[in-house]
């Protein structure tokens, strides 16, 4: 099969997995009877709990990345784990940029997303976009003496900025929560 | 030497009985965010300080006041 074709259904595949998951997760949900209020409460502590976690099982992702050479050939397995860490990487800006929760009412993301949410993932935000510049500036000032592929740099840029700003934010949430 | 808005938000509320999370679901928050407020880790914004005056019957001047 053609490599730009199986790129493309596995990154389907896996945006097809996080809808199960997530479809998964609001069934759980939707068992418990809460208000408005309470489901706020309920999914940002959920929240505040995840990011961190999420944190880390990005940057478990760029090890597997980074671990397997560049000179070989690219296996199928490798393009399964690029995939799922671009899937990854765009559901997190996405939930960065946005209010997250997509498939909550608007009552809940709008309350999820109160004033003090909104500042937490802005300052998120703030540090992820430090942290891919410092990224760049690395990068730039490293291939002086080694060679990085286009692929690597954007790789470690993105990188760099979503796990700061996942952790900044996750740090925030959790402070406000105690 | 920063300026810390202060407040008595925790006072107030005890006063008339409610908890943060009827604060906040008063005032359209969660209770996190009214957490940060009373606690002054979080600067609110005009709307939300005006809102949780009314909440709690008193003047944004009478619950909020700057400490240097």
């Amino acid at each position: 099969m053609d490599q730009q074709l199986r790129t493309i259904i596995f990154f389907l595949a896996g945006i097809a997995a996080a809808l199960i998951l997530v479809a998964i997760f609001k069934w759980r949900v939707r068992k418990m009877p809460m208000s408005v209020a309470e489901k706020a409460e309920y999914l940002s502590r959920r929240r505040a709990r995840m990011l961190p976690f999420l944190a880390v099982i990005f940057l478990t992702q760029q090890a597997s990345y980074f671990t397997q050479s560049s000179a070989t050939a690219v296996r199928a397995v490798d393009t399964v784990k690029i995939s799922a860490w671009l899937v990854l990487s765009v559901i997190i800006v996405a939930a960065l940029a946005t209010k997250g929760f997509w498939l909550e009412t608007k009552e809940v993301r709008e309350l999820v997303d109160d004033e003090n949410t909104r500042a937490n993932r802005l300052e998120g935000m703030r540090w992820g976009f430090l942290f891919a510049m410092g990224a760049g500036v690395v990068i730039y000032f490293l291939t002086m003496f080694e060679p990085v592929s286009a692929r690597e740099a954007v790789h470690i840029t993105m990188s760099a900025g979503i796990v700061a700003a996942l952790v900044r934010w996750g740090v925030l949430e959790r402070r406000a929560h105690a | 030497m920063p300026e810390r808005l202060a407040n008595r938000i925790k006072e107030r509320r005890t006063e008339l009985g409610l908890t943060q999370a009827e604060l906040a679901e008063k005032v359209g928050v969660t209770r996190k965010t009214v957490n940060t407020v009373e606690n002054g880790v979080f600067t609110p914004s005009a709307t939300l300080a005006i809102k949780l005056a009314a909440a709690l019957g008193l003047s944004v001047e009478q619950l909020f006041w700057i400490e240097p």
